[in-house]
């Protein structure tokens, strides 16, 4: 083994500038399959991240405006989703496939005050339920209570934002909006997006004070028992129909009735994880196998450099099997050590992209994404890619130390 | 039975235009003999030497070295007896460039899997006897062609072959160096009892060993007996 180790030593020390080709393609080819895997797999897990603050099985309804004549009415017209709408959906009709219902009314965004210090925000009326559907993390205190909306409490949910923004000790203060003061009752965690700084007081307060009357603006429901796709869009539909019903809309307005269904939007986005990712591994193996050919060209370079040498080594009595192990132990060598270099650097490169493109966010208009999260590759895929790197570079290497083997001793002899 | 046995060893080329090389060679060489086969270039005594070094197979007839037979031999095989029963020295020397000089001679063990601590100590003991100890650790191209040439001979006998087998071992040395390797050839011969085969188309080379085989377009010619060394007027030609 310690001869070997030399025999390779010897050879590599000699040949400084053919080891440093070999050992850029192979580090070349790794740094760019980990950066590429890294890379997809942080635009995987910003998607992951953005579907991950909802729970899938869920819709979001709402009234749109119509754009087809019905019943007497032009088009045009625009549609308040109301009580109605609400027994509809909590009705006999949807008795379990319908789980959570949870009404939403949003007030106008206006100035939230603590003493002098003031905040801009948005205010939602929402009862108990909302807190699971809409997967809401609370970090002090408590989310709205059935007895708050039964009592109209005056009483608000913040966000982690607001806190940062007004005071830090929240809970239990009054914050006053529009007038009239509140007591924030509990924080919850706001990410990075925008999507979630709204300020979440009892339903039944918001149409208490700031929105009386039937108008609901969303309706959150949850489902069970739907387990594939074509169920769920059959759900979707039926719900549709019946809310155009309610409402005296034609049945095939696409517009009446908004419905944000969020595991179909789930199954797309998967579906757009598979294809990153699969596109990822694409061109990783390209990557990968130019890598090889590199190192498969470099080795042949290497061998035909060296026929000389195995000349006399076989005319002293070197087996060809001796040859072979000898080529073979060199481009192994080689490839992991220079693998394993390539494979650290771009695992570096990962982390930089992590504290650089990871903390930046793109506004797709809807929502609010990060452009990457975690854009780091496992270090077992790491593991096998230098693997399978170094059992290719073994199989590219394997041909032209076969060469070098079979070469007769006196042709190769005869080579300068 | 002699050390070497050739018996009408027939070899053609087949490069384009069948080459018919050598023409039943017949050749008996006895253990202890410092012999020299001399030819002009093209004479067939260069593919006599592959053969005889196992380097090149033959078509037709039978070589028997120390009573074995060398026919049909695989790759491994041959490996195998070239290591443990042919010494070579080169005309270009043939040494490996990035190895030291101890290095080289401790290769044929190497490839006979000698452990590293005993080839080192018998691959000093034979740069000792050639006097090269203090070049022992200089690399190829930092020793003269002489000193080049003596680590070859060096690596030559490590293995303790049946026959030393020279190709124009002074074609690429002055005629000083030239005189200094043939008298060390000699002595080997004289003093170590070792069989020696040089081939050269140089009489002067020739006349230093003691039996002279001249061949001739692939078959072997007149045989002198040379005890004398005065075949030629005793000196060596450049």
């Amino acid at each position: 083994m310690r001869d070997l180790l030399n025999e390779i030593w010897n050879s590599v020390r000699n040949n400084k500038l053919r080891t440093a080709l070999t050992g850029f393609a192979v580090s070349w080819g790794i740094f760019l399959l980990i950066c590429l895997l890294g890379a997809g797999n942080g635009i995987i897990n910003a998607f992951q991240g953005s579907s991950d603050r909802f729970v899938t099985n869920s819709m979001d309804i709402m009234g749109g405006r119509t754009s087809l004549p019905a019943n007497g009415y032009k088009e045009g017209r625009w549609i308040n989703l109301d009580k109605g709408d609400l027994d509809i959906i909590k009705g006999k009709e949807f008795q379990g496939k319908v789980d959570k219902v949870a009404p939403v009314t949003s007030g106008v965004s206006d100035k939230m005050a603590l003493g002098v210090k003031t905040v801009s925000t948005s205010m939602r009326g929402v009862t108990p339920q909302y807190l699971e559907i809409e997967k809401i993390q609370m970090d002090k205190g408590r989310f709205i209570n059935p007895l708050d909306v039964d009592q109209r409490r005056k009483v608000v949910v913040l966000s982690t934002k607001h806190e940062r923004e007004l005071d830090r000790n929240l809970v239990g203060k009054w914050v006053s909006m529009q007038g009239i003061s509140f007591r924030v009752i509990g924080i919850y965690h706001s990410d990075e997006s925008d999507w979630r700084t709204s300020a979440y007081i009892p339903y039944s307060t918001m149409k208490g004070i700031f929105k009386p009357g039937e108008e609901i603006d969303d309706i959150y429901i949850t489902f069970n028992g739907v387990s594939n796709l074509d169920e769920n869009l059959e759900l979707e539909s039926t719900i549709s129909s019946r809310l155009k019903a309610h409402h005296e809309a034609h049945p095939d307005d696409p517009n009446a009735i908004w419905i944000w269904n969020r595991y179909t939007q789930n199954a797309e986005i998967s579906q757009g994880q598979r294809l990153i990712s699969i596109g990822m591994w694409i061109l990783g193996i390209l990557t990968l196998i130019s890598g090889i050919v590199g190192v498969s060209n470099i080795m042949l370079i290497s061998v035909k450099e060296r026929t000389h040498e195995f000349g006399i080594r076989k005319a002293i009595g070197a087996k060809p099997g001796k040859i072979l192990s000898l080529i073979i132990a060199e481009s192994v060598s080689i490839t992991a050590f220079f693998g394993y270099v390539g494979m650290g650097i771009g695992m570096l490169a990962c982390e930089i992209m992590d504290k650089t493109l990871g903390q930046r966010s793109m506004n797709l208009g809807f929502d609010t994404i990060k452009m990457m999260d975690n854009p780091t590759v496992g270090l077992d895929v790491a593991l096998e890619a230098t693997l399978l790197l170094i059992v290719a570079g073994t199989l590219a290497g394997l041909i032209p130390a076969w060469k070098a083997a079979k070469v007769k001793p006196i042709e190769a002899l005869r080579a300068e | 039975m002699a050390l070497i046995e050739l018996r009408d060893i027939n070899k053609t080329y087949n490069n384009g235009q069948p080459l018919h090389v050598l023409k039943g060679i017949n050749l008996d060489i006895e253990r202890g003999e410092f012999v020299s086969i001399m030819g002009a270039s093209g004479s067939g005594k260069s593919t006599l030497l592959n053969i005889l070094g196992i380097l090149d197979n033959y078509d037709t007839g039978t070589y028997h070295l120390a009573g074995k037979l060398i026919k049909d031999l695989s790759e491994s095989q041959a490996a195998d007896y070239r290591n443990r029963m042919i010494g070579f020295i080169f005309q270009s020397f043939n040494l490996i460039g990035f190895k030291t000089a101890v290095e080289n001679v401790e290769l044929p063990l190497f490839y006979q899997g000698v452990p590293r601590k005993k080839r080192h100590e018998m691959a000093m003991e034979y740069l000792e006897k050639l006097g090269l100890t203090q070049w022992a650790k200089h690399f190829p191209n930092e020793m003269s062609g002489g000193q080049r040439q003596r680590v070859a001979i060096a690596r030559a006998l490590i293995t303790k072959p049946e026959i030393i087998l020279a190709d124009e071992p002074t074609g690429a040395l002055d005629s000083k160096t030239s005189v200094e390797v043939m008298q060390l050839l000699k002595q080997l011969n004289k003093e170590e009892g070792i069989t020696i085969i040089v081939v050269t188309h140089e009489s002067g080379v020739a006349n230093e060993t003691n039996k002279i085989i001249h061949i001739k377009d692939g078959i072997i010619g007149q045989i002198e007996e040379n005890e004398s060394h005065s075949a030629w007027d005793g000196t060596m030609m450049k």
